[in-house]
């Protein structure tokens, strides 16, 4: 079995160091026209998968259309999949040869096993070639992006850690204050449920997103230290007694009926979750930062009402975590297939270079999706702006974490991830007890 | 066999009619099938507001055909000749290349080859699809026809081959022998005493066979799932799954990509429906 | 002549059922190349408490499918089978769910279903609020309820047939015999049945094996594996966890539970298999 080879010291993104602004603005990557492109007027500039669901979808499609129109002789074609059945297609694709040129991805162990059957282009040379690239991105987001020391995708779009958010207006009307721990949560749960409304929102179905409540648990009870070990491959480290006490932390609030009814059947790829918090049917839910935009777009006056509370996930009684780290996506990779023509490579490689993070598309993250672009003095575009509130707030856990680390099933390689997956999708089924979820995990530490 | 076992003499009345007990499970079982017909068809004409507000089963206070309209919009008729591509193209081989050994497997009698090819066909009605799915994946990968329609053609050509031959099989047995014997005295080829006798006479069975086939290839969902990517090659069966995972939330959209779906399968169905019937219930009944 | 059909075949069911034997002793993480693996997959697999479970809800499935259609379809096919006024119009409507794709009919189900936006919820009726997809003893039995919502109908037009076929006299001369309804049911109608039920079974179970669509859009083998059967089980680990080799461990595994599974029936029908009796030899 692979052995995921991305070191501790990249797993663990340690505090972002952002230099606050005023120092270098990237405008370095402003799309201008002056692209020396090596195309021959071929034409076909190969192909882009990307990840469907507005309004990211849009933001990515609008950087090709733009790059489509100044390149028209290297024009890429894009095709937009849905998040869970997208892991599935680009795995075959890849397996067949027929990888598109710009693989969109997650870094981390699913890019390690691109690596290993060679289908991902070495771009260590290339960000070398051009240091502006590397200097203008968050340090962190290159730890998922790196392995074996070389660069295997380009940091891309934004950093997106995982936000509790809860509802305002159902708080209100309960006469209820959002938690300032864990053990607050746990008081608020019989008091929703006595009111009708569901303590926590939660798409059971898609399984990584119940992975969130125990990443945040784990950290939060014993540090980052505890899945760092599972990482590592140490014997039995699912076993750790603070690992126990968070998967039994976890099972306390499924029996305490913490989640909506029905969270097992529930996929996050229809945004269903987010519609049961911004309708009012749930309180809160513990989500990725991505989802902000699409519950503006989607939740009618709930975002630009004032209605969405956000924190950073609450510290636990006796807890060994520090309150500031988080979890999450430090960024999106855009990797080049080893199996595209020369041709197709060059006009991938003048994508990145005036359409991936341009100040255009920064406008366009920043603006309409309420994301922060992983990009070193970003924030000052950020004032004056009608969510500028929470993207500072986004700015600040990313940059402030003392860790900020790469969700587990992405850190893992695909082989894990999905053992993991489903022992989870057990846990919250209350078809394992935590004990035997840690023997299940142990005995595949390390595959 | 044709459709003659559709009518049937008096005392049937006398024996059946009576039978309550029957007739609580027909009825009670055709509610439990209307319903979520019923459900489907009424929801894709609802407004996403009108359907959070309404009762259900209710129709609603105004008609909308704009879930269709987004349907359309969001590539359907794509996909829908993508599917007529790849039924047709499925369905009509395999229909032919399935008759001519079945017609074989009938005239040969005791040939050992063909008894064995028999015998395959009959133990291939035990192996399912999905067992096998990974060499097929393989085996298009190496062809190079990974993500073309013809990448589901094939696979769906050879699963449909055993139980076309079973039925084909049993068609052609029906044909009295002298007719045989006596083209044969005329000279005529085995091939020709194919297509110019055992084919027109096993017509109807060919279509009830085509249809049931066409079914089985217009709804196939694994094939497409793990042999193609690009949207351009996708299918119905799959569009819709990609749909919903989109636009799940938007229960009347849905809806109407289901309907929409299912609309040129009753149209089929609606035109073959006797054929298929007593096809069906002929070649199982016994 | 028989040469097209026979190559064809061999190519894309023969080769690959070879293949997939061939695969499970390798290991392949479906992106890079094929390494052999001895018996590591089948080892992997063999002591993995995912096979079992696998296992038992493909069987739970089979039997509980079964068990619930032939009671049903049985009754509803003699009673088809009785000339009266609306016979067409049953006909009709009762082969519906058989046409639509077992995508559409889960997902129809699966809107329906739904505890927060669904009928049910719709409807304010707290019985139809259940956690249909998200309980693993409800998802199974919804699983099994939407496969017999979509073959019922098939089966009692299957039985409709061969109750046609029972020669009338049998009947008359039960009656002269003063046999009952009840009694006529039981000693005429089941025996003379006897072959049909055969049938219907055997499509029944070995059709059962290769539920993929419908149980995949319904809950994707959730919740947990509460549905996770073997074709799931197989696509899982193969396309999802990168685990060629054990995935094809598990097909293999399939197809030789199809195979035991026709053979069993083919001895309950005393020697005369499915394929026999259509071919009426």
């Amino acid at each position: 079995m692979q052995t995921s080879r991305t070191s501790r010291r990249n797993f663990l993104a340690f505090a972002l160091g952002v230099p606050i602004a005023g120092a270098t603005l990237a405008a370095c990557g402003s799309s201008g026209p002056g692209t020396e492109n090596g195309g021959s007027g071929g034409g076909s500039g190969g192909s882009y998968w990307y990840l469907s669901v507005d309004p990211n979808e849009t933001i990515r499609r609008t950087s090709l259309d733009r790059f489509n129109k100044a390149n028209p002789d290297e024009s890429i074609k894009g095709t937009a999949f849905q998040n869970d059945a997208y892991k599935e297609k680009i795995k075959v694709a890849i397996g067949a040869g027929q990888a598109p040129t710009v693989i969109w991805g997650w870094g981390g162990g699913g890019l390690a096993s691109w690596v290993d059957a060679g289908a991902v282009e070495d771009l260590t040379s290339w960000f070398d070639e051009n240091p502006d690239q590397k200097e203008r991105r968050f340090p962190s987001s290159f730890a998922a992006a790196t392995v074996d020391g070389k660069i295997y995708a380009v940091p891309a779009e934004t950093v997106t850690p995982i936000v509790l958010f809860w509802n305002k207006q159902v708080f209100e009307e309960a006469g209820l204050q959002p938690p300032t721990s864990w053990e607050e949560i746990l008081e608020l749960v019989p008091k929703f449920n006595d009111k009708k409304i569901a303590p926590f929102s939660l798409a059971g179905q898609s399984r990584w997103t119940n992975m969130m409540w125990l990443e945040f648990l784990f950290d939060r009870i014993g540090g980052p230290e505890i899945f760092q070990a599972v990482f590592d491959g140490e014997k039995d480290a699912w076993s750790n007694p603070a690992a126990i006490k968070a998967l039994g932390e976890v099972q306390k609030l499924v029996k305490a009926d913490g989640f909506i009814k029905g969270f097992a059947s529930i996929t996050a790829d229809t945004n269903a979750d987010q519609a049961l918090l911004t309708s009012g049917k749930a309180a809160m839910m513990l989500h990725g930062a991505w989802t902000y935009g699409s519950m503006k777009t989607e939740g009618g006056d709930f975002v630009s009402g004032g209605h969405l509370g956000y924190m950073n996930f609450p510290p636990v009684a006796g807890g060994t975590g520090d309150p500031s780290n988080t979890y999450g996506n430090p960024g999106q990779y855009y990797s080049l297939s080893s199996k595209a023509t020369d041709e197709q490579k060059t006009a991938a490689k003048d994508f990145f270079k005036t359409q991936v993070l341009s100040d255009a598309e920064q406008t366009d993250w920043v603006n309409d999706a309420g994301q922060v672009p992983i990009v070193v003095g970003v924030d000052s575009k950020f004032s004056g702006l009608e969510d500028a509130e929470w993207l500072q707030f986004v700015y600040d856990t990313a940059s402030t974490a003392q860790t900020f680390s790469q969700s587990w099933d992405q850190a893992l390689s695909p082989t894990a991830a999905e053992e993991l997956l489903s022992n989870i999708a057990k846990l919250f089924s209350l078809d394992v007890t935590p004990e035997k979820f840690a023997e299940n995990m142990n005995a595949v530490i390390g595959k | 066999m044709t459709a003659s076992t559709l009518e049937r003499p008096a005392p049937y009345r006398k024996l059946l009619h009576l039978n309550w007990i029957g007739g609580l499970a027909g009825w009670f079982w055709l509610f439990v099938v209307i319903v979520p017909i019923y459900w489907i068809a009424l929801t894709s004409i609802k407004t996403r507001s009108n359907y959070y507000t309404t009762n259900p089963l209710a129709p609603p206070d105004d008609i909308t055909f704009s879930n269709y309209q987004f349907v359309m919009d969001a590539g359907f008729p794509r996909y829908f000749t993508n599917t007529v591509i790849v039924t047709l193209g499925a369905v009509v081989p395999a229909v032919l290349i399935s008759f001519m050994a079945a017609f074989a497997i009938v005239r040969a009698g005791d040939g050992r080859f063909l008894r064995g090819v028999n015998l395959l066909f009959l133990a291939g009605l035990a192996v399912p699809l999905q067992a096998v799915i990974i060499p097929v994946y393989l085996i298009i990968i190496k062809l190079q026809l990974y993500d073309t329609l013809l990448a589901i053609i094939l696979p769906s050509v050879a699963f449909a081959i055993p139980l076309t031959v079973l039925i084909l099989v049993n068609f052609i047995r029906d044909v009295p022998k002298e007719l045989f014997e006596s083209m044969r005295l005329d000279g005529a080829s085995e091939w020709r005493t194919a297509w110019s006798l055992a084919f027109p006479l096993t017509r109807p069975a060919l279509v009830t066979v085509g249809i049931y086939n066409a079914l089985t290839i217009w709804n196939g969902f694994l094939l497409p799932l793990v042999l193609t990517s690009e949207p351009d090659q996708r299918t119905l069966p799959l569009a819709l799954w990609s749909f919903q995972g989109q636009y799940g939330v938007n229960v009347p959209a849905v809806a109407a990509a289901v309907v929409l779906t299912t609309l040129p399968i009753l149209a089929l169905y609606a035109i073959g429906r006797r054929q298929l019937l007593s096809g069906l219930t002929a070649g199982f009944g016994r | 002549m028989a040469l097209p059909a026979f190559l064809m075949f061999v190519a894309f069911a023969v080769i690959p059922l070879i293949g997939v034997l061939a695969l499970s002793f390798t290991q392949w993480d479906g992106i890079g190349d094929i390494h052999p693996a001895g018996f590591d997959s089948w080892r992997d697999v063999l002591t993995d408490p995912g096979l079992p479970n696998a296992l038992w809800v493909t069987f739970e499935v089979m039997f509980l499918s079964w068990a619930f259609q032939t009671p049903l379809s049985l009754l509803i096919g003699v009673f088809l089978a009785a000339p009266h006024r609306y016979r067409g119009v049953l006909a009709v409507i009762y082969f519906i769910p058989l046409l639509l794709s077992q995508a559409a009919i889960a997902i129809t189900f699966k809107a329906l279903l739904d505890p927060n936006f669904g009928l049910g919820a719709g409807l304010g009726v707290d019985l139809l609020v259940q956690d249909w997809l998200g309980d693993p003893t409800l998802a199974l039995c919804t699983v099994v309820f939407v496969v017999s919502w979509q073959f019922i109908p098939f089966h009692s037009l299957i039985y409709q047939g061969a109750v046609r076929q029972i020669p009338i006299s049998l009947y008359e001369a039960a009656q002269l015999d003063g046999a009952g309804r009840i009694r006529q049911f039981f000693s005429i109608t089941l025996p003379q049945l006897r072959n049909t039920i055969i049938t219907s079974s055997t499509l029944m179970v070995v059709g059962s094996l290769t539920f993929f669509d419908l149980i995949w859009v319904l809950t994707a083998g959730g919740p947990g594996d509460a549905t996770r059967a073997l074709a799931l089980d197989m696509y899982i680990r193969g396309f999802r966890a990168n685990l060629m080799g054990p995935a094809s461990a598990i097909a293999v595994i399939l197809v030789v539970v199809g195979l035991l599974l026709a053979l069993a029936l083919r001895r309950l029908g005393g020697g005369r298999d499915t394929g026999s009796q259509l071919e009426g030899m």
